[in-house]
């Protein structure tokens, strides 16, 4: 286990989660994760001065390239393909882009104009979200690692520290490509979209895209036993992880693992998360459960579909 | 050179045998590798009982179809067996100067890697079999065995006297000390049963193994020829009462009934701190049209039909009005819509097509001595409207030959 000892807290449970990178397979001599953090007492608060911190690791890095990724989109997406259509096209920059209206919750959405030719012709930096459909920039992107860290550099130098408006600048002075990423993406910008795109995994087609079992997606597995229905169990409709025990009533629900729902509870549209003890006897429709929460024999908690309600961390209700 | 820390005890787990009252579950697979439980295989119970035991030295001893019993044990990892100097080896038989020999028996399995034993230079060797379901920690046997001060411990549980003679009975002494084997007695004078659980003082073992190797009419079993020499020489030899849930699993109808087990609030046997290699799937699904009652379900499964008293192995898919009954259904099966499975196992990535019938129900069978669970080897395709029977074992060629 690799130690991280100036790790600001809310690190933690992610640091805890990727641990060594072994259960992406990415603990490999020649391939690997490393957690990056910020040091001398700084914290992350913009891209460029972020991107700047880390340039003793990017520099040693042996890769030409650098792929940044945002970590709230959950999309099964092949890279290589992005790769592919990056040199094709002799790019400098590749942007991805989503075809669609952006999710609520978005602060200041960047939208591209594209030529016919897949050229990023302009960059908007959209003030508010609007209902209609848009090319969205989400913020994955492939680049080469010294042009990145050169126009870095010269926009820290002139204290330009916003990174979308440092794309409006040197869009004329590059090559910038948008590739369209027509696969299933849930861009996960609120509670409501983080409560919605759960519910989307009851869709066949969304499960068999983004768990094709051809390109898996991996994530730290625990010793857990199957799970098990009891007797009374009555299950419809719902996303089940390992290591439950449910004697209940689940509809609608995306339910981690460990989870524990007793006999005459009635779950509807919850999203649980693991090891929640849900007891006896409760009633609870849109509800979203965090981590080792226990919800005592007999309570009854409602949300609306517009409106979910989240249970913190560790609470007890 | 190398060096190997010492061990205090060095486990030895003999998952050679064919176990071939399996069937065609063992066609291609050793008994230790069998799936059980929803997730594990059999042998993932010896091997998480020694890791919490503290035993970090673990060989195995292959011989019948050995690929996915290797492929399954890897470095050790998942059972946190893969120390730098230690943790688990699959130990094959081998080529020597003098020739190269199979695994002609259990003791002969041993002596033949005494050189991995004594590498680590064990006070004591634990000799396991990879065809029980039991948890069971090893230190305290090992504790009693000191406490008596004896060359062999072997562990016994107590069964049902109409039973006893199925079993290997040992008889004692009220202090526990063995004076008599019993192997399957028509007239059992006691009901412990050897479990099939052995600790001996190394330096003894070793001595007697040399001594049976050099005999040519020694069938080189440790229950047939060294416990008996070791037991005609004097010995001390004790029986360690273990209390819990134990079952041997080497046959369909323990292999069946062990599963379901898992599925009676009654029974003892839980699986916390039982150690697998995780297969990387999603959660499972659950559609609304499916009926789940009393069954344990593993990731990567899709249940559109009804589920009774039945084990689902990872990723298997149970179509819509498909319905599966008092059956273990093991990796990657799919059980179309409409079919029916009842007190049946269907092993891994087998297909049972729509409207196809496989099992019976005892009381749907005239005879009830022609009743038994009805078993549909690994990669094996049951036909449309097909109807398998009780008791009836298919595999891949057999259904290929019906066609």
């Amino acid at each position: 286990m690799t130690k991280f000892p100036s790790l600001p807290r809310r690190a933690q449970p992610q640091a805890d989660h990727v641990g060594s990178g072994s259960a992406y397979d990415l603990s490999k001599r020649r391939s690997n994760l490393t957690l990056l953090t910020p040091y001398g007492g700084k914290v992350f608060s913009n891209y460029v001065e972020t991107i700047y911190n880390m340039h003793g690791y990017i520099e040693h890095c042996r890769e030409e390239y650098i792929l940044i990724s945002p970590g709230n989109v959950v999309t099964n997406f092949d890279y290589n393909a992005l790769f592919d259509y990056h040199s094709k096209h002799n790019s400098d920059i590749t942007l991805v882009y989503k075809k669609g209206v952006i999710p609520s919750g978005y602060d200041r959405p960047v939208t591209l104009d594209i030529d016919a030719d897949g050229k990023v012709t302009q960059v908007f930096i959209k003030p508010e979200n609007t209902e209609e459909e848009d090319n969205h920039f989400y913020g994955s992107a492939l680049v080469k690692k010294s042009l990145l860290m050169e126009e870095i550099r010269k926009a820290l130098s002139l204290n330009e520290l916003d990174i979308k408006k440092l794309l409006q600048q040197i869009l004329d002075r590059y090559k910038v490509f948008a590739y369209e990423n027509k696969g299933y993406t849930a861009i996960i910008s609120s509670i409501n979209s983080y409560f919605d795109f759960n519910m989307d995994l009851m869709k066949k087609e969304v499960r068999d895209e983004l768990f094709n079992p051809k390109r898996p997606i991996y994530t730290k597995v625990r010793d857990d036993a199957p799970s098990r229905y009891g007797l009374e169990s009555k299950v419809k409709n719902s996303i089940i992880a390992q290591g439950c025990v449910i004697d209940g009533e689940v509809e609608n629900c995306v339910i981690s693992k460990g989870v524990y729902v007793g006999k005459g509870a009635k779950l509807s549209n919850c999203i649980v998360m693991q090891d929640t003890v849900i007891g006896k006897n409760t009633n609870l429709n849109y509800v979203i459960i965090d981590k080792d929460v226990t919800i005592k024999d007999g309570r009854s908690l409602m949300g609306f579909g517009s409106y979910p309600i989240y249970i913190a961390k560790k609470s007890e209700v | 050179m190398q060096m190997f820390p010492k061990q205090e005890v060095v486990a030895m787990l003999l998952a050679g045998g064919q176990g071939s009252r399996l069937g065609v579950l063992t066609k291609k697979l050793a008994k230790p590798a069998v799936p059980f439980g929803g997730k594990y295989r059999i042998i993932d119970f010896p091997l998480s009982n020694c890791v919490n035991s503290g035993i970090e030295a673990v060989g195995i001893l292959t011989q019948y179809q050995p690929l996915i019993l290797n492929e399954y044990i890897g470095n050790g990892q998942p059972w946190d067996l893969d120390g730098m100097h230690s943790g688990v080896n699959c130990l094959s038989p081998y080529q020597a100067i003098k020739g190269a020999d199979w695994y002609t028996g259990t003791a002969n399995a041993i002596y033949q890697n005494i050189n991995y034993i004594e590498r680590y230079d064990p006070n004591y060797v634990v000799i396991l079999s990879g065809d029980h379901i039991y948890k069971m920690d090893y230190n305290k046997m090992l504790e009693y065995h000191k406490e008596k001060n004896a060359a062999c411990t072997i562990a016994v549980i107590d069964v049902p006297l109409e039973e006893a003679s199925r079993f290997g009975i040992l008889n004692t002494y009220e202090n526990g000390e063995i004076y008599e084997f019993d192997e399957k007695p028509e007239h059992p004078k006691s009901t412990n049963a050897s479990m099939g659980i052995y600790i001996f003082s190394w330096k003894e073992l070793r001595k007697y193994l040399t001594d049976d190797a050099a005999l040519e009419n020694s069938s080189h079993d440790f229950g047939k020829d060294v416990l008996p020499a070791m037991l005609n020489a004097g010995e001390r030899m004790f029986a360690y009462p273990f209390e819990g849930y134990w079952k041997d699993v080497g046959t369909i109808d323990s292999l069946w009934e062990a599963n379901m087990d898992l599925l009676d609030p009654n029974v003892t046997l839980d699986l916390k701190n039982v150690y697998s290699r995780n297969p990387m799937m999603p959660p499972h699904y659950v559609s609304p049209d499916a009926n789940i009652q009393n069954s344990l379900v593993a990731d990567g499964c899709n249940v559109e039909g009804d589920l009774e008293f039945s084990i689902l192995f990872s990723g298997v898919t149970v179509g819509k009005g498909a319905t599966v009954n008092s059956s273990i259904i093991m990796p990657g099966a799919v059980i179309e819509e409409g079919a029916t499975v009842k007190f049946a196992i269907v092993a891994e990535n087998t297909v049972i097509k729509k409207g196809a019938k496989v099992g019976q129900k005892p009381e749907e069978v005239d005879d009830r001595k022609n009743w038994g669970i009805a078993v549909i080897g690994e990669n094996t395709v049951i036909p449309e409207n097909a109807f398998i029977k009780a008791k009836e074992m298919i595999d891949s060629e057999v259904a290929a030959s019906e066609k």
